[in-house]
């Protein structure tokens, strides 16, 4: 049956729900369109969770998930998942942890199975650790190192944020990777790999009471373990623009800004992404109208508001045209976002911004895999799942006024943060 | 049904072609309340002119810059109002536009779809312009070392061939090029009977295709017939290390020439590369990530065209031990076709690939996507819907004949980025070396 553009997005009175005795919270929902099922496990920890000296863990732990446990060993958990028609893939960012396997509906006892083994038994072994640093020394080099955009992000965040764990980078410092021990990590699995620091969502073509029961049959002898100690918050005021540069031998410029805006669930968040979106999302933003195509000083313009549970950043990256120098594209960056806080934006650009991210949520709820991470980042980030129905609402909710406001009140000239790409000549 | 068997099911595809010849193919899906429109025209940079790599591409990106009908800004405006993104952009067999939107806007989308792919004026000023900007955005791909590798490869392997050239071209050809050959280019090439127009959504299949009908059906142009691509010719073994001298980790491609996309090895090659250098588990992740921490990633990949397509591996690793990961890669691709892969691994591939098919066809584009292309390269339907049962029927030994007859043994070219000072003496063990600076490579 085709879904009429008024039905909900989401049908979340249909998620079936359950809290094991050892706090594993699940999150089940059935839907046949596609013979495939997508299976999330969520850990709440990031990089936010993380002391200086072990910078990384969270990242370095997710490559160890993948080194065996008691019932299936070294090698085998993509082994016997691919041999079921499955794959699997994690990540890890600021705030979370997350797994997941795409596999077609038979395979979920399998997962399960696969999935309980690591988190009540995860091996974890002196030459899985040394061989997995390297895999991730090599992955730093690749995404910063050796980037541009790695380059410059990694200076941006320790600007904005002083006292904040968000100060490093996800992956962690190339020194930090090399201290991290074995001890640090079996203490760190006691503690965020626990089940009650853990959510599973499941999307796709399965019964969700025989799911259920398979669920708490694996996982309910898992027992519970401490409480994360809770992040340390607070920030000082900044009282004027902060500036780094990064010189390196590149073709052309580039700039990098960041504003420290607010926590995921404030309201100001979703006015946040509409005007990221009248900024530089398609052709007709006013960042690529004017940057891009007009005065041609860049060669492309991004801005992203990062969704993350403490404040986080509102960004905008530009990489210039062989020539151009930073102050010029600076200048009209400044100007552009002085006009939205100062006289808004109209209604034409409202509603096209509306429409591009109702699109946008649309694409992403059309994959089980996209529907299960909604709801895992929806309760990790706000909370609550229930909110990945309740996008389109927040969107459609948003006026004029909210956008110049949180422009005005978010992007202060006098806080933001600088990073600029000095390019010097090859050595 | 066990998740590894069984036929694939396709939504009923409602097919027509156009009194002009452009075909137009149909399919109404379940879902979210989306449309996926792609209209694909096969002429592609294998047409680009000796002198002038990248025109192609150009042609794409300027025909939405501006029509008899509509500005570019128009085109822009209408298209983002409606909540989407108008795509355009060429590969080495053809021309696309495509693009996704609520389904209620269909009759719109198709009209600067249309618009855009048959009536594309190529105003000056943006043909200006978007030279610069592509000669711009070149100069940015030579800080991205994986990038650099890539153009090095595509150029490295198919020396000469129309194949032989990056799609987003030179920056010396793209200067050189005039407003004029865009014209032509178009005029030759673009032609209903060179077109298909896929949609693909929450969609009433009689009243899309009569929207069809009335907006493509009127494009009356004959265009030429292009010429038949000829296949590549082998390339010997050879070693081309492109200078970067600020990097620290070195990016590899190891690359021969293979195979078009439509041939009876097809579901051979599949099944043969997901055991060598697919998935997670293959032997080659096995070897360089498991066993020796050499790299973050490491994968191969058949690339398949109408004419002969490349097999190629891509990984990078520190400087310090570019020449140890050529040496295993040469090596496991020894092995490959000394032995073949074993039962369990052939099993395991298997399972993989038909497992995980149904998620290359879970939404409107995915679907859209794949019908374009079984019109492009002229394949049967039954390889979707079949998919399984073809994967199923690949034997060991057909495995190692296309390793045997298609990986880079004793031929093709091993491709490194790095500094040259370290990077060269360590590869030279491997064969002939040839050294370019990386700015030769835009």
């Amino acid at each position: 049956m085709i879904r009429t553009p008024e039905a909900p997005i989401i049908e979340l009175e249909r998620v079936v729900t359950r809290e094991l005795p050892n706090g594993l919270r699940v999150r089940l929902l059935a839907d046949r369109n596609a013979p495939t099922v997508s299976y999330y496990t969520f850990f709440q920890v990031g990089s936010r969770n993380e002391r200086l000296g072990t910078t990384g863990i969270s990242h370095l732990f997710e490559h160890m998930m993948f080194n065996g446990a008691a019932r299936y060993g070294p090698k085998e958990f993509d082994r016997v998942l691919e041999s079921r028609g499955g794959s699997s893939n994690a990540y890890t960012s600021n705030d979370v942890t997350a797994y997941y396997e795409d596999f077609s509906g038979d395979a979920l006892e399998t997962v399960i199975d696969l999935e309980s083994d690591r988190m009540r038994s995860l091996a974890l072994t002196p030459e899985t650790l040394e061989q997995e640093r390297q895999v991730v020394k090599e992955e730093r080099r690749l995404r910063t190192e050796n980037s541009i955009f790695g380059l410059m992000e990694e200076q941006l965040e320790a600007l904005v944020f002083l006292a904040h764990p968000y100060r490093w980078p996800v992956i962690g410092w190339m020194e930090d990777i090399d201290r991290i021990t074995r001890e640090d990590c079996v203490e760190f699995f006691g503690t965020y790999y626990a089940p009650g620091n853990a959510v599973i969502y499941a999307v796709g073509d399965f019964q969700p009471e025989e799911a259920l029961a398979s669920i708490e049959g694996a996982y309910a002898g898992i027992p519970a373990g401490p409480a994360p100690r809770p992040v340390a918050q607070g920030e000082p005021p900044q009282r004027g623009e902060r500036r780094a540069v990064v010189r390196y031998p590149s073709q052309a410029a580039a700039v990098l800004v960041g504003w420290r805006g607010p926590a995921a669930r404030s309201a100001d968040s979703a006015a946040l992404d509409i005007l990221q979106t009248v900024l530089a999302v398609g052709e007709a933003s006013r960042l690529r109208r004017r940057l891009v195509e007009s005065e041609e000083l860049a060669v492309s313009v991004h801005v992203s508001w990062g969704w993350r549970i403490d404040p986080g950043v509102f960004l905008a990256f530009a990489e210039l045209a062989p020539g151009v120098k930073v102050g010029s594209a600076e200048r009209v960056l400044w100007e552009e976002i002085a006009k939205v806080a100062g006289k808004g934006i109209s209604p034409g650009e409202l509603r096209r911004a509306q429409r591009l991210l109702r699109s946008a949520v649309l694409h992403e709820l059309a994959t089980h895999n996209g529907v299960a991470h909604s709801l895992g980042q929806a309760e990790a980030l706000l909370g609550d799942w229930r909110e990945a129905g309740r996008a389109l609402e927040q969107y459609a909710a948003v006026g004029i006024k909210d956008v110049r406001r949180v422009a005005a009140s978010w992007l202060d000239p006098a806080k933001r943060c600088v990073v600029t790409l000095e390019p010097e000549s090859a050595k | 049904m066990s998740a590894s068997t069984g036929s694939i099911q396709l939504p009923p595809l409602h097919e027509e072609r156009l009194d002009n010849g452009a075909t137009v193919v149909v399919a109404q899906r379940p879902g979210v309340p989306l449309v996926a429109v792609r209209l694909v025209i096969s002429a592609g940079a294998a047409l680009d002119p000796t002198r002038g790599h990248g025109l192609a591409n150009l042609v794409a990106q300027v025909a939405r810059r501006g029509t008899a009908q509509r500005t570019g800004r128009q085109i822009d405006d209408r298209i983002e109002s409606l909540g989407s993104e108008l795509g355009a952009g060429s590969d080495e067999d053809a021309t696309y536009f495509g693009l996704s939107a609520p389904a209620e806007f269909l009759s719109e989308l198709l009209d600067v779809v249309v618009d855009v792919a048959t009536g594309p004026v190529f105003p000056a000023r943006e043909w200006d312009r978007l030279r610069r900007r592509e000669v711009a955005g070149l100069a940015h791909v030579l800080d991205e070392p994986g990038a650099v590798a890539d153009r090095a490869m595509i150029d490295a392997v198919y020396r000469g061939h129309p194949y032989g050239h990056p799609t987003d071209g030179r920056a010396r050809h793209i200067e050189s090029l005039r407003r004029s050959d865009a014209v032509t280019f178009h005029r030759r090439w673009f032609a209903p009977a060179a077109t298909t127009l896929v949609v693909v959504g929450a969609v009433d299949p009689p009243a899309a295709l009569a929207l069809a009908r009335r907006k493509l059906g009127r494009w009356r142009t004959r265009g030429e017939e292009p010429p038949a691509i000829p296949p590549a010719g082998a390339v010997p073994r050879r070693v081309l290390v492109v200078d970067k001298g600020d990097i620290t980790q070195t990016q590899v491609r190891i690359a021969s020439l293979a195979i078009p996309r439509a041939t009876p090895e097809y579901f051979q090659a599949l099944v043969t590369n997901a055991v060598f250098g697919g998935g997670f588990t293959s032997r080659l992740m096995e070897e360089i990530r498991v066993n020796r921490g050499l790299s973050y990633g490491v994968r191969s990949r058949f690339a398949m065209s109408r004419a002969t397509g490349i097999f190629f591996v891509s990984s990078f690793t520190k400087v310090d031990t570019t020449a140890e990961l050529v040496r295993v890669v040469l090596d496991e691709a020894e092995r490959f076709s000394a032995d073949g892969p074993r039962e369990e691994e052939l099993e395991r591939a298997k399972n993989y690939l038909s497992g995980l098919f149904p998620l290359s066809l879970e939404t409107h584009e995915q679907v859209a996507e794949r019908l374009a292309d079984v019109k492009l390269y002229g394949i049967d339907l039954a390889d979707v819907t079949d998919y399984r049962e073809r994967v199923r029927g690949v034997t060991a030994q057909q495995c190692l004949e296309v390793a045997r007859r298609h990986f880079p043994l004793a031929r093709g070219v091993i491709v490194a980025v790095g500094p040259v000072k370290q990077v060269a003496p360590a590869l030279e063990p491997f064969g002939p070396i040839t050294v370019l600076p990386a700015r030769k490579v835009i």
